[in-house]
């Protein structure tokens, strides 16, 4: 029998705490709740008919940790439980108007990137749950005390993909304002009303006073009903007990309905008594009309960004034209990629456009991937840029936050087989004013098909700030009317649909001497037309001067304090005579750096400037033998005798690279093969998450010119042997850092031995002693980054 | 709270004076890790019950087996559980820092080690304030003596850490958040002396570079 929705017409009372009061009837600490369901059932329908008589709307069933992960010690399945948990609950209902939740719960593990549960994992962990509960019979499905929003999104797609159930969804935030994961308020609330929760609100960590502003800044960002589950306060250190009775609690959480919040409840420390509390003061209150803030907006979890000004895309992240970047797609070269986004990060960029299509690229595999690479990498939002569906949704599938997608068009085709992507994940879309009949020649035309994306758009269920249009930027130096129609466009868009407007600046110079000044005369023009999300390369100061500049004057950079700090070492301008002067100077001091001495001092930069200069005379081969490999060594030698220190021994490895990338960009551009040494892989062991060791030693060594395969951190033995025998690797490095985790490394070196071909292997790590290394059978033991290049040395010859 | 740079530069492996452009980098990064991030703490105090397989803190779930924690809590009838952690911010910026250079990146990972203890300090001395005038014992952790590893998942339920401060335990008993530290604290009526410093208490002494180095790490 279908159940009768809920109605968030009126105020709505939740349940409160259900681990704290089982445990002051008798729950033992670190007993697990979900096994009251089959062991002490009369237990749970006294709370749940305590709770009904109290004034709940909604029980909350025991099912909170009823995950595979969670029971997996118990001897439990999901299914048992979960149907035990909603048929106790129901009984208690039965003959009431009250509905029962699922109640879902965190999974008890890390998602990567920060642990190691794959978000697809997580996904299928949580299907199981939702289908379980659904088939039990419960009326909606409450996802709660989440701290992570990538977690929290595989359970809301688990529920929405699985399950007809209203879904009601609630974090778990800091006083800061934040999650544990660093999510902010703004960020959670954009990205899961995007995802189609019912409702979103806070629950557990503290109590209602604290609550409040956070409460607040919720209830600005989203039109969907607003909860309030919060503790009775704060336990005490001596005796556990919450420091809130349930007067106060109800005299402090109450006047949240005045700001909005229409859901309430209780969380740790709460009881009956606090439900009743609350549901008297609010019972047939009406629920007050809000007015949320309608922004464009897009984000990652730890970064809200509402385009409310002039927000930078980077360009970098795209293949096209770039043998360097076709190079690192067909290689699997992540770091190259990841590079590319750090580099645009640090210069200004807030948004990164990525795309990675390319003839030879799998685009549906190669997106997700790399989005999921760069989240682990950069805080910025990304705009996922490809045509392909299959690769579009996959990346919005595995991607954390809001993000927005490259692009649509006024093609009737393209449109329906896109939007509908849109709108499941929330994302914002870009329009390109163009259509199957091409890029119309007027200001006029464009508009039109802008108005016809929007009204797609709108009637697919995607709000207005959510599509950006694109009046699509021709190289003036061919179609050179065509400067002013763009323009004209985009005042157009601005003006008359009041969307936010995106353009690809670098196209207009094409062709042209001293593009630097065409394009930024353009980008300071398209700026003044209303454009607002400007598609640059965020490295080239003079652009991104231009925006500082332009911020300043629309008075978006409150009191100029951005621009100031941007320029407080500006040097006043010079004659041009002056400038020549300290030209000079500056030859003259680069002059007296050598290769040699910029890679021992770890100067990045410097080092990357004279490798070019050096390769006018010298080829790769002898750069790397004659200088880089030599100057490596003098660090090395120092850094063994006790002069040089384990940083800037990085420093050196780290301008080492440098060298090496514009020795990989110049091969690449003449077609050839890279230089690389020998080939190896590296991997902390299973059990072990910490993974700073590794990754110096994988620095030091793909400083010396090898090709160094990483598998990461946590990685099982099987994992190994498989890279080992898909790659041909010949020498394996692993790590293990605690005594625990020995065994792993233990049973890795063990299976790799059953190769026919078995590798060399060398251990090393905060635990491991030479003798150890040989107990189980390694080649080598290195005792640090350094030792590690003398053992590959050793392996692949000089 | 003050970052102890000294010991930051024991981490780093310095021995002997270090060069001043280093020791310069390392208090840089030292005060803006302290500026930035306050290491955040929970505790808990149990009554303790003496029985066969050791120390229970009642009503804790924690039994702490071993020498150590019998030799430790000998005077004492209560015992405090703590948990200090930098939290998630910490291995973003890490992580986001071994992607930029490497160098500075394990010049934050020690003064990250560093730090968290400095918030062990800190929490300690609240403890100390709260329970005035009784006396505490030394901290001491799991994975240290003898006091097993293996009581990281109890000692982290007792204190409802993962919802608290946001703490995962992995299999093997690894923390995440990397830097993040569970101690024992007993409380006794008199002054308690240090029972367990140097290298023959240390789960670490047959590994511990510092050794190796022909040095100690201090404690």
């Amino acid at each position: 029998m279908a159940s009768k929705p809920l109605d968030f017409g009126k105020i709505i009372m939740l349940d409160g705490a259900m681990g704290t009061v089982l445990q002051s009837r008798g729950l033992p600490p670190g007993g697990v709740p979900e096994l009251l369901n089959l062991e002490r059932p009369e237990l749970l329908r006294e709370v749940y008919h305590d709770y009904i008589a109290a004034g709940s709307d909604v029980i909350y069933a025991n099912t909170f940790g009823a995950n595979a992960l969670k029971l997996r010690r118990t001897g439990k399945g999901v299914a048992e439980i979960v149907s035990a948990a909603i048929k106790l609950a129901k009984d208690a209902a039965s003959g009431t108007d009250v509905r029962v939740a699922l109640d879902i719960g965190p999974l008890g593990e890390l998602l990567e990137p920060m642990g190691t549960l794959p978000f697809e994992r997580a996904c299928e962990l949580f299907r199981e749950v939702a289908l379980a509960g659904a088939a039990a019979g419960a009326d909606l499905a409450v996802i709660e005390t989440m701290t992570d929003l990538y977690e929290t999104k595989a359970a809301l797609l688990a529920v929405k993909e699985n399950t007809d159930l209203p879904v009601l969804v609630t974090m778990s935030f800091e006083e800061s304002g934040r999650t544990f994961t660093g999510c902010t308020v703004a960020s959670m609330a954009r990205t899961l009303t995007g995802l189609g929760a019912d409702a979103i609100g806070l629950n557990c960590s503290m109590g209602p006073d604290k609550l409040a502003p956070l409460l607040r800044e919720l209830c600005e960002n989203t039109p969907l009903p607003v909860i309030a589950k919060p503790n009775a306060g704060l336990p005490d250190p001596v005796d556990g007990h919450y420091d809130m009775d349930a007067a106060s609690f109800a005299d402090t959480l109450a006047p949240m309905a005045d700001a909005g919040v229409s859901v309430f409840g209780g969380c740790c420390g709460t009881s009956p008594d606090y439900v009743r509390g609350v549901a008297e003061r609010l019972k047939r209150r009406p629920v007050v009309k809000r007015e949320p803030k309608r922004e464009s907006f897009v984000c990652t979890p730890v970064m809200p960004l509402p385009i409310t000004g002039v927000r930078v895309i980077g360009e970098r992240i795209n293949p096209t034209g770039k043998k360097r970047f076709q190079q690192a797609l067909l290689e699997n070269d992540m770091d190259y990629i990841l590079d590319m986004a750090v580099q645009q990060e640090d210069a200004g960029a807030d948004i990164l456009d990525v795309n990675v299509g390319y003839p030879g690229v799998d685009e549906a595999a190669m997106l997700p991937r790399v989005v999921k690479e760069l989240q682990s990498s950069t805080a910025l939002p990304l705009m996922l840029d490809s045509s392909n569906a299959a690769a579009l949704e996959a990346a919005l599938r595995v991607y954390n936050g809001k993000a927005a997608v490259n692009s649509v068009n006024g093609d009737e085709a393209v449109l329906s087989r896109i939007l509908p992507l849109i709108r499941k994940y929330g994302a914002s879309v870009v329009g390109l004013c163009l259509d199957q009949n091409g890029v119309p020649q007027t200001a006029e035309q464009r508009f039109e098909i802008a108005k016809r994306i929007l009204d797609a758009a709108l009637s697919c269920g995607i709000p207005r700030e959510d599509v950006w249009i694109d009046c699509l930027t021709l190289t003036v130096s061919a179609q050179q009317e065509q400067a002013r129609e763009t323009l004209k466009a985009l005042r157009m868009v601005r003006e008359e649909l009041g969307l936010q407007t995106v353009l690809g600046v670098s196209n207009i110079s094409f062709g042209l001497p001293n593009r630097a000044l065409v394009t930024r005369t353009f980008l300071i023009e398209a700026m003044h037309a209303g454009l607002t999300l400007p598609i640059l390369n965020p490295n080239l100061t003079e652009l991104m001067d231009a925006v500082a500049a332009f911020r300043v004057l629309s008075g978006e950079d409150e009191s100029c304090r951005a621009y100031v700090e941007r320029f407080a070492d500006c040097e006043p301008p010079k004659t041009s005579a002056s400038n020549i002067a300290v030209k000079k100077e500056k030859t003259a001091q680069s002059a007296a750096l050598t290769l040699d001495d910029a890679v021992v001092r770890g100067l990045k930069t410097e080092a990357a400037a004279l490798a070019t200069e050096l390769l006018k005379t010298e080829t790769e081969l002898s750069l790397v033998d004659a200088h880089l490999i030599p100057a490596l060594d003098k660090v090395g030698e120092g850094y063994e005798a006790g002069r040089v220190f384990l940083p800037q021994l990085l420093s050196a490895a780290q301008a080492a690279q440098a060298v090496f990338e514009v020795i990989r960009a110049r091969l690449a551009e003449r077609g050839g093969e890279s230089v690389r040494r020998g080939k190896l892989l590296v991997a902390t062991v299973r059990g072990d998450v910490h993974d700073i060791g590794k990754n110096i030693v994988k620095t030091v060594l793909e400083n010396y010119g090898y090709d160094v395969v990483d598998l990461g951190r946590d990685v099982p033995p099987e994992a190994v042997v498989n890279a080992v025998r898909e790659q041909e690797i010949h020498l394996v490095g692993l790590s293990a850092l605690m005594t625990t985790t020995l065994a792993a490394m233990e049973e890795t070196v063990a299976l790799l031995r059953q190769l026919p071909d078995p590798p060399k292997v060398l251990v090393g790590g905060a635990v491991v002693t030479p003798e150890y290394a040989r107990r189980i059978g390694a080649d080598y033991y290195a005792k640090d980054a350094k030792a590690s290049v003398e053992i590959a040395r050793e392996v692949f010859g000089q | 709270m003050e970052p102890n740079v000294d010991e930051i530069l024991r981490y780093l492996r310095v021995r002997g004076e270090a060069p001043e452009p280093l020791r310069a980098q390392v208090e840089t990064a030292a005060r803006e890790l302290a500026d930035s991030l306050p290491p955040r703490y929970v505790y808990r105090a149990f009554p303790l019950a003496w029985g066969g397989d050791g120390v229970t803190l009642a009503g804790s779930g924690v039994t702490l087996t071993g020498d150590l924690a019998k030799k430790m809590l000998q005077e004492c009838d209560r015992a405090v559980l703590l948990c200090c952690t930098l939290g998630m911010e910490f291995e973003r910026r890490l992580r986001a820092l071994e992607r930029r250079d490497m160098g500075k990146a394990v010049i934050l990972d020690a003064c990250g080690s560093a730090w968290v203890e400095s918030g062990c300090d800190a929490a300690e001395r609240e403890i100390a304030e709260r329970f005035a005038p009784r006396c505490l014992t030394d901290r001491f952790s799991p994975g240290y003596g003898d006091l097993p590893l293996a009581l990281q998942p109890a000692v982290l339920t007792a204190l409802d850490a993962r919802r608290r401060l946001g703490i995962h335990l992995s299999d093997s008993f690894l923390m995440t958040p990397s830097k993040s530290v569970t101690a024992v604290i007993g409380i006794a009526d008199t002054p308690q002396p240090a029972r367990v410093r140097g290298c023959g208490y240390c789960a670490m002494k047959m590994t511990c570079d510092y050794r190796k180095g022909g040095t100690t790490c201090g404690v």
